[in-house]
């Protein structure tokens, strides 16, 4: 199993979900975060006055799937999160040691 | 399947005595004889309990009390058994293991024991830090032990309520202050604890106890015996929620609602329905509690008395104000003149003060009149409604005129959204109290002076006239009380009907219509639009139109946003949300120039008019406004020159159309500056025919104007005359006076910035610098003296920053480098107090 973090645009999340619904991924965390990559954010002028925007709005999804499919889940984000503009996000894949259900105790692909 | 357990593993003895009271409850919905036959039963346990346990090892040295509910004999299903063991003296080494036993063995007989051991003398005296005691003992039974002891306490208990009865009342109003607080103050939760949360049973309770505390010779005044419905509806409710849920839980949960709409305790076809109802109990319990507390707080300390004694000098010859509570002068004020009702709240919303509870029930009496007079709207309400919803503690004053009745008697539309149930998962409280908790929301940017929350701050600074816009938060969700599949289209009927009715002028409604229509759109762009997209800019721009709308949207988004739950407005959306300003405010700066109205409609005497103007010309003129400027170029046309002023809203409009010429912006605003008037708005543009139609927007702060209605004229001929070059700006500022140089701590530096990417054709000239008399003239003449030609003005202020943007060429191109900072320099000097 694979757990996938996609940091992604706020507008895509809609695009995205509906994607991920249509390979069959339904269950994710969505989390309203803040952050910035390499450009360490940029400053706006406003009436006259400059000031640091260093934290941009984005949208965190969090999901863990089985091996097999990880490749096909990480295309499904890549095509549907991008822009081709710089701030489309990034996406992370870690390694996961075990997975609970909480309810029926369940465990490994049996409880994603 | 619901079955009350007992909470050990043994095997409980009266395992089927309480599925019989379970099973006569739901039956019967009998709640009372429920919880008495709940009571008899544990009764009989703690008392066989001690006969075998306790009894014989503690003599005369023990009595055990019923004390809090089930003292009362209200004891609930799962609910804690409060129980007092009284003591001659501090345990011995021998009674201890004989009472922990006795613990023990209750709790195995399934009771959840909630127990305390006290000597007489540690009940008669008062614990500040744990009043809950003090308290259940006015609840207090006698169940077995030793009698002698108990008559001991009985004996001290009524000296010592007595003594500290202010002190007992006191923390109680503490205690439940605290706990509204919890709960937000608020009884409209969509999903509420109905024992803990404002209006609920524990509410009941401090009625009870106050009317107990209380020795005078009125029985019963502060309405526990009034609350008889509310009670009958609220026990077995409780009763049935916890066996439902097979323990002690109080939420009425949207699943239980769900349920309880088929049990015979208020059958109702759908959940909202029956939540209306609910809410109408809690709100007679909450309005008791809350006079209740009122008139316990009232009697305080003698410095917050001789404070609220202070505040009583606001008294004029409608109200009288004694310690913190507005009082009608006269008994008779509202029948004799019922436009009282609004002014007693713009009073409310002038000085922060709330309604005596005798103003309550005046009200309450006299409300039927009210909705009548109300409804006939022969006078026009908006001129007494507009000034209360400007002034600073407007929402204050709309809460009261909700609670006493009032506002449904102004807008009957509100009864749609009264108790409002909409089930939504974000949302935490029912429509109308969003509203009001979105008006509120608004009001307290005031107090902000750091964090992000300031820019949105700044803004409401802005806002010259704010209410419409509160006046379009409490209209703006109505649609939901109303069987429309769109509630924005519900709420813009309701909004056009109220609006119509209390003759609120066309300026006033097209910003309600406007707010309400698209109140949704920044929220929707927050998370449905790129907005690094220059087509998120345009669409922005487009539904919006001007940036005073755009103000108004953003600041009406912010409080729309911030009242659906405590937690809404997170510091992404706040983010957000700013990001969607920037987007619209920059776009809508920048198209000034660049959009130009190519193909205009109507007729071609109206096409050659508009032919030229900037695009946003029509999106933020009406039609009316549009035709009468077209009236002017007629005469324009005629004479040369067509002027036209009129004082609108308490400021006056100045429009002027004729042929261009060099200095003639600065020429305008010189004149203006000239009489004196300040100028706030202004806006220039040329068509193509090279009319200009330059409008500005001044106060008058002399009253010049006002006090002499020759200068009127005067200024007028002025105008024309500066106009057609007859008269040189110069000679009539000889003799204007300076204004005073602010200090250096509140003095704005000028700022100066180009932009010459915005505009396909022009340079965008973006100023930001300290407001005065006569800045705008010699910002003009700095343009003009550097050989600038004014493509297009926006001129703004914003207290005392003046914020200016011009579009400029020069020699009918763009400006160069060595032109910018020459002009840059130029500029400064001229921004220069």
């Amino acid at each position: 199993m694979k757990k996938i973090e996609a940091i992604i645009q706020p507008h895509k999340l809609e695009e995205v979900k509906e994607a991920l619904k249509n390979i069959g991924i339904d269950g994710m965390t969505v989390t309203e975060v803040r952050g910035h990559g390499r450009q360490k954010g940029h400053k706006e002028v406003y009436r006259g006055q400059e000031y640091m925007v260093d934290l941009l709005p984005k949208v965190k999804l969090e999901m863990v799937v089985p091996a097999g499919r990880v490749d096909e889940v990480v295309r499904t984000l890549v095509s549907s999160a991008r822009t081709g503009k710089i701030g489309d996000g990034k996406i992370f894949l870690f390694e996961v040691a075990e997975a609970i259900r909480i309810r029926n105790d369940d465990r490994g692909e049996a409880a994603l | 399947m619901i079955v009350e357990k007992p909470r050990s593993s043994t095997a409980h003895p009266n395992g089927q005595a309480w599925e019989t009271i379970r099973d006569a409850f739901l039956g019967s919905w009998d709640a009372r004889g429920a919880l008495e036959s709940r009571t008899a039963l544990v009764d009989r346990i703690v008392t066989t309990t001690y006969e075998t346990l306790l009894g014989p090892v503690s003599g005369q040295g023990v009595a055990v009390l019923a004390v809090g509910g089930f003292g009362r004999r209200e004891l609930f299903p799962f609910s804690d058994v409060d129980l007092l063991l009284l003591v001659e003296s501090q345990p011995s080494r021998e009674l201890r293991p004989a009472l922990s036993a006795y613990q023990q063995r209750l709790w195995d007989s399934g009771l959840r024991l909630s127990h305390s051991v006290r000597t007489v003398g540690e009940c008669t005296e008062l614990h500040d830090s744990n009043i809950e005691l003090n308290i259940s003992l006015l609840d207090q039974r006698f169940l077995i032990g030793s009698r002698p002891l108990y008559e001991k306490l009985l004996a001290r208990l009524p000296k010592f309520v007595q003594g500290e009865r202010q002190a007992l009342r006191r923390h109680l109003c503490r205690l439940v202050r605290g706990r509204h607080a919890k709960h937000h103050d608020t009884i409209y939760h969509l999903e509420p604890n109905i024992k803990e949360a404002p209006g609920g049973l524990r509410d009941l309770h401090l009625l009870l106890w106050l009317d107990k505390l209380h020795t005078g010779e009125v029985e019963a005044p502060y309405g526990y015996l009034e609350m008889e419905p509310a009670r009958r509806f609220l026990y077995p409710l409780r009763c049935w929620l916890h066996y439902r849920a097979g323990r002690d839980d109080n939420l009425l949960s949207f699943d239980a609602q769900e349920e309880i709409i088929e049990r015979p305790l208020l059958p109702l076809e759908r959940p909202e329905q029956w939540m209306r109802e609910y809410f109408r109990h809690v709100r007679a319990v909450h309005s008791a509690a809350a006079r209740a507390l009122d008139t316990v707080e009232s009697q305080g300390s003698s410095l917050l008395a001789g404070f609220r004694d202070w505040r009583s000098r606001l008294s004029n010859a409608d109200f009288t104000v004694s310690r913190e509570r507005i009082f009608f002068r006269a008994s008779q004020q509202l029948e004799n003149d019922p436009e009282v009702a609004l002014r007693l709240f713009q009073f409310v919303a002038r000085h922060n003060l709330r309604l005596a509870p005798d103003t309550h029930r005046r009200i309450g009496q006299y409300l039927p009149g009210l909705v009548e007079y109300f409804s006939r709207g022969r006078s026009p309400l908006w001129p007494a409604l507009r000034e209360m919803l400007g002034l600073p503690y407007a929402s204050l004053a709309l809460r009261a005129m909700h609670e006493t009745g009032v506002l449904h008697a102004v807008f009957p539309e509100w009864r749609l959204i009264d108790c409002c149930v909409v089930r939504d998962f974000h949302h935490r409280y029912t429509v109308d109290e969003h509203s009001l908790l979105a008006v509120e929301t608004l009001e307290q940017l005031k107090t902000v002076r750091e964090g992000p929350r300031l820019r949105f701050a700044q803004l409401l600074a802005e806002i010259e006239d704010p209410a419409p816009l509160r006046f379009a938060l409490l209209f703006h969700d109505i649609g939901k009380g109303t069987e429309e599949p769109s509630h924005v289209a519900g709420s813009l009927v309701a909004a056009d009907r109220a609006t119509e009715r209390i003759r609120m002028p066309e300026s006033n409604r097209e910003m309600v219509r406007f707010l309400i229509d698209r109140h949704l759109d920044l929220s929707a762009a927050m998370s449905g639009r790129d907005l690094d997209d220059p087509a998120t800019a345009a669409f922005l721009a487009e539904r919006l139109g001007t940036l005073e709308r755009l103000k108004h949207l953003a600041l009406l988004t912010y409080a729309d946003i911030s009242a659906v739950n405590p937690t809404a407005m997170s510091p992404w959306r706040l983010e957000q949300l700013w990001r969607v300003y920037l987007v619209a405010y920059r776009e809508l700066t920048r198209e000034l120039e660049t959009e130009r109205i190519e193909v205009a409609p109507g007729s071609p005497e109206m096409e050659g008019f508009l032919k030229g103007l900037p695009t946003r010309y029509l999106r933020t003129h009406t039609p009316s406004e549009i035709e009468a400027h077209l009236e002017l170029d007629r005469r324009r046309r005629e004479i040369g020159i067509a002027v036209d002023i009129r004082k609108q809203d308490g400021v006056y409009q100045l429009t002027v159309l004729c042929k261009d010429r060099l200095f003639l912006f600065a020429s305008l605003a010189g004149s203006l500056s000239s009489f004196g008037m300040n100028i706030l708005k202004a806006e220039a543009f040329t068509n193509q025919q090279g009319t200009i139609l330059d409008t500005f927007a001044f106060s008058d702060p002399a009253r010049t104007l006002e006090l002499n209605p020759t200068e009127l004229d005067r200024l007028h001929q002025t105008i024309e005359r500066v106009s057609l070059g007859r008269v040189a700006v110069k000679e009539l500022l000889k003799n204007r006076p300076w204004p005073e140089t602010p200090g250096k701590r509140s003095r704005i530096e000028p700022a100066v910035s180009f932009d010459n990417e915005a505009s396909a054709t022009a340079t965008l000239v973006e100023l930001v610098a300290q407001d005065r008399p006569g800045l705008l003239y010699d910002m003009a003449s700095a343009f003009s003296e550097a050989g600038c030609n004014i493509e297009v003005v926006l001129v703004d202020t914003e207290a005392h920053r003046a914020i200016d943007v011009f579009y400029v060429t020069h020699g009918s191109g763009k400006l160069d480098p060595s032109q910018m900072d020459s002009l840059r320099e130029r500029l400064r000097l001229a921004c220069l107090p």
